[in-house]
């Protein structure tokens, strides 16, 4: 099975949650703001967990943050 | 460039130095006056205690600098936040991988170096160099995947 890919939606939410910067989401779910600006960049992949976080950060299920692609697709 | 990254950079920097003069004495004593071993074990203490005090002063020069330049950046004094996160931890552990894969090689080169017929003497120099270039690949591993990025497996 081809690699899949995972998206997110993290920049627009931001946008839509008071123009929340980098910097003040990266505090609440308690990582650096060099991850927060790599998942939105697609350069990692975040754990279940800080998955989980990012959403309830934002008070949406998961499947609004992030999205997953396989490589067939 | 994150607290980390700086701290990786100046580690790779101070190895870098390390090997370099353990290289260059290596073969200027390798060149005057052969294999001795107290002039080689001399050389190893210099260049253990080298590294672990270049690490620590490179650590905390690194911790000051970094500290003095968020308090001119943000005018407050507030400390800056030196969190270590799975991102972090997930690079640490690659670069770790990276690096005993290449002391696993350098040793089982070293010890083909005895079962040749050349002295222990060679193949514990060797090992100490290979030691040294392991750390240097970690560290370059490392701060390839901040620059590139990370993923899981």
């Amino acid at each position: 099975m081809d690699k899949g890919q995972v998206h997110n939606n993290i920049r627009k939410l931001r946008f839509h949650h008071d123009e929340m910067t980098q910097e003040q989401l990266s505090e609440i779910v308690g990582v650096t703001r060099q991850t927060i600006i790599a998942i939105e960049g697609g350069k990692y992949a975040p754990s279940l967990d800080l998955a989980f976080r990012i959403a309830l950060a934002f008070g949406v299920p998961l499947d609004e943050v992030f999205s997953y692609t396989t490589g067939d697709e | 460039m994150t607290y980390r990254e700086t701290n990786i950079s100046v580690s790779l920097v101070s190895s870098l130095l390390v090997l370099g003069y353990y290289l260059v004495s290596w073969l200027q004593m390798y060149q005057d006056e052969g294999m001795n071993s107290t002039v080689v074990f001399r050389l190893w203490v210099i260049v253990i205690v080298a590294t672990i005090l270049l690490n620590i002063l490179g650590n905390i020069l690194t911790s000051i600098v970094i500290s003095i330049v968020h308090a001119i950046k943000t005018q407050s004094n507030k400390e800056p936040r030196f969190i270590e996160d799975e991102r972090d931890k997930l690079i640490e552990l690659k670069g770790t991988k990276a690096a005993y894969i290449t002391f696993s090689i350098g040793v089982f080169l070293s010890m083909l170096t005895f079962a040749l017929g050349q002295p222990p003497l060679v193949m514990f120099s060797l090992i100490i160099f290979f030691s040294i270039a392991a750390e240097i690949v970690g560290d370059f591993w490392q701060l390839n995947f901040y620059r590139r990025g990370v993923q899981y497996g």
